[in-house]
């Protein structure tokens, strides 16, 4: 290999910086209920439903498309920058899309209906890009489709599966 | 100017059981781009969770892994046990505990020797694999099985601990703890894997963030995350443990922090037999589960782990959602291997411990003159041997 070739290498293993171990703002644990009366002053008319179901879980339900403004809430105030996981769920003429987020140690689980027959939701990988994934897992195996996705491809099943299948629905039935 | 050349590798892969697929685009020996593609072991768990009672679910979902199995059961256990209400005693959650980390030690010295094969040092292996039989024998002792435990139930666990098992496990812990330390000093100043490990996957502290990504892999970038103390869950709100992390932020601080780790889990161990408190191991539920939804969240040997349950009132779960540690690592391993070089792209998948590989076989394809290869694990080891030992690169120490 030529030395011109090998000079993006040397910049790449330049020695790294120290970095202190990082304690996170979220780290603290801040009383559940306050959090909960914070996010009912924003959303106002827009939060459906809010409880504290136990220490360091809190549930939410917004109107379909106040998630986003939920998610950018919890990052200005909260410190929140980790998404656990995405959870679709079918609960008959709608489908429900759970989002479990990490702020200030607290499992924020946030929840939003959307219609079986038109199954859209607003993408927040550009408020979270970790939730890349779990979005085009969702819409594999439900077929709920996050608007603005960069790339909404088939993650989990196989490239076979027939179009418009969607297995975790509950009227889908593994075949005998 | 250099052409772009795509590079599938995977899904099948013989070395580390689990298949995946990643397409790499290379421009000579540099990846630039990364594109994952999972999904080739979905079998459907989850679905089949729903028609299924609690109890039956538990050891299918104890078969989501082979190598975490208690992880996922305990996760499962304490959802269910929470959508019920009831609490399980506290020799039962110690019990849990116990076996949780020696899962952990067991987990991590597998994944010690893996790395050591992926570097080619195939000595590593051989000596720890050896010495992981000491923690395998003991949780064969404890539970009755090596490798899907059994052992929790919903409300507790299944087995209890005899004294002469105590005794039995506090010298094995003993040698684990010898055996490790000696990996540690071994590995730290070993050229055949640090020069290897070193500068190799770097992922910086603040990409790993934005990337959600989970356990060992977001410590070794120096981020101080641990399920076990930012939500304490089992008995680890009165376990006393540190959070290891490491500022080095490539394959070698993931060494450090899973060796570190180990001997933390055996302290933890030690921590739990001392204190065990006693009574029952075991409370009973109904088997109806009235309506509830539950996250439960632990840290897995490879990060966090998340069960979302949601019951409706029969002996069936309405949902089961799973999400396991390494689809969360997926994001952030792609942004390791890009601006590497190919010949690391093993062992810098290796690092973040995947319950899944890929390199198995390599095609290549030359998209200008329509010709292609394959290679297979072994040519693309032998070559990632040969390659290193004719360059001396630069910037290595």
């Amino acid at each position: 290999m030529s030395e011109e070739k090998r000079a993006p290498t040397e910049q790449k293993k330049a020695p790294l910086p120290k970095i202190e171990p990082q304690e996170i703002e979220s780290q603290k644990i801040e009383n559940e209920n306050s959090m909960v009366e914070e996010i009912k002053k924003f959303l106002g008319e827009d939060l459906i439903e809010a409880k504290v179901q136990r220490p360091r879980r809190i549930y939410l339900k917004v109107k379909p498309g106040a998630h986003r403004k939920t998610i950018q809430f919890m990052k200005d105030n909260w410190g929140l920058y980790h998404i656990s996981t995405i959870s679709g769920l079918d609960l008959g003429d709608n489908l429900e899309v759970v989002f479990h987020l990490n702020a200030r140690n607290v499992a924020v689980n946030v929840r939003a209906e959307v219609p079986r027959n038109k199954p859209k939701i607003e993408t927040i990988t550009d408020l979270l890009p970790g939730s890349n994934l779990y979005e085009r897992e969702v819409h594999d195996l439900f077929g709920i489709e996050f608007k603005g996705h960069p790339n909404l491809e088939r993650l989990e099943l196989p490239e076979d599966w027939p179009k418009g299948v969607y297995p975790l629905r509950k009227d889908w039935k593994a075949p005998e | 100017m250099v052409s772009t050349f795509k590079v599938p590798i995977g899904p099948q892969h013989p070395a580390l059981k689990e298949p995946s697929n990643f397409t790499f685009d290379v421009e000579g020996e540099y990846v630039v781009n990364v594109t994952p593609r999972v999904g080739y072991n979905h079998r459907g768990i989850e679905k089949a969770c729903e028609n299924r009672t609690y109890l039956q679910d538990i050891y299918l979902i104890e078969r989501i892994c082979g190598i975490c199995s208690h992880a996922h059961t305990t996760t499962f256990c304490q959802a269910v046990e929470e959508c019920g209400g009831i609490q399980a005693p506290p020799r039962g959650i110690y019990l849990r505990t116990l076996v949780a980390e020696l899962n952990r030690i067991h987990s991590h010295l597998l994944w010690l020797g893996v790395a050591g094969h992926e570097v080619g040092w195939d000595t590593l292996l051989m000596y720890v694999w050896r010495d992981r039989e000491v923690v395998m024998e003991i949780l064969e002792m404890l539970t009755g099985n090596r490798v899907n435990y059994a052992i929790n139930t919903i409300g507790g666990v299944r087995r209890d601990i005899t004294p002469e098992q105590a005794r039995k496990l506090t010298k094995a812990l003993n040698i684990l703890e010898d055996r490790t330390k000696h990996y540690r000093n071994l590995c730290l100043g070993e050229k055949t894997l640090l020069s290897r490990a070193i500068g190799v996957g770097v992922l910086k502290p603040n990409v790993a963030r934005s990337l959600c990504a989970v356990g060992p892999t977001l410590r070794a970038s120096g981020i101080k995350s641990d399920v076990r103390r930012d939500d304490p869950y089992a008995a680890y709100d009165v376990t006393p443990f540190e959070v290891i992390t490491s500022d080095m932020c490539d394959v070698a601080g993931r060494v450090v922090v899973r060796v570190d780790e180990t001997l933390q889990s055996v302290n933890i161990c030690r921590w739990l037999l001392e204190n065990l408190p006693s009574g029952d191991i075991r409370t009973k539920l109904t088997r109806r589960i009235p309506p509830n939804e539950v996250v439960s969240r632990i840290e897995a040997p490879r990060g966090e782990l998340i069960h979302f349950v949601r019951s409706n009132g029969t002996d069936k779960p309405d949902r089961v959602k799973v999400r396991a540690p390494t689809l969360g690592n997926i994001l952030a391993v792609c942004e390791m291997l890009k601006g590497g070089y190919i010949a690391d792209i093993p062992i810098v998948l290796a690092a973040i411990d995947p319950c899944f590989s890929c390199t198995d076989r390599m095609l290549f394809v030359d998209s200008k003159n329509d010709k292609n290869w394959i290679w297979s694990n072994e040519d693309l080891k032998r070559y990632s041997t040969k390659f290193y030992a004719k360059e001396s690169l630069p910037g290595r120490r």
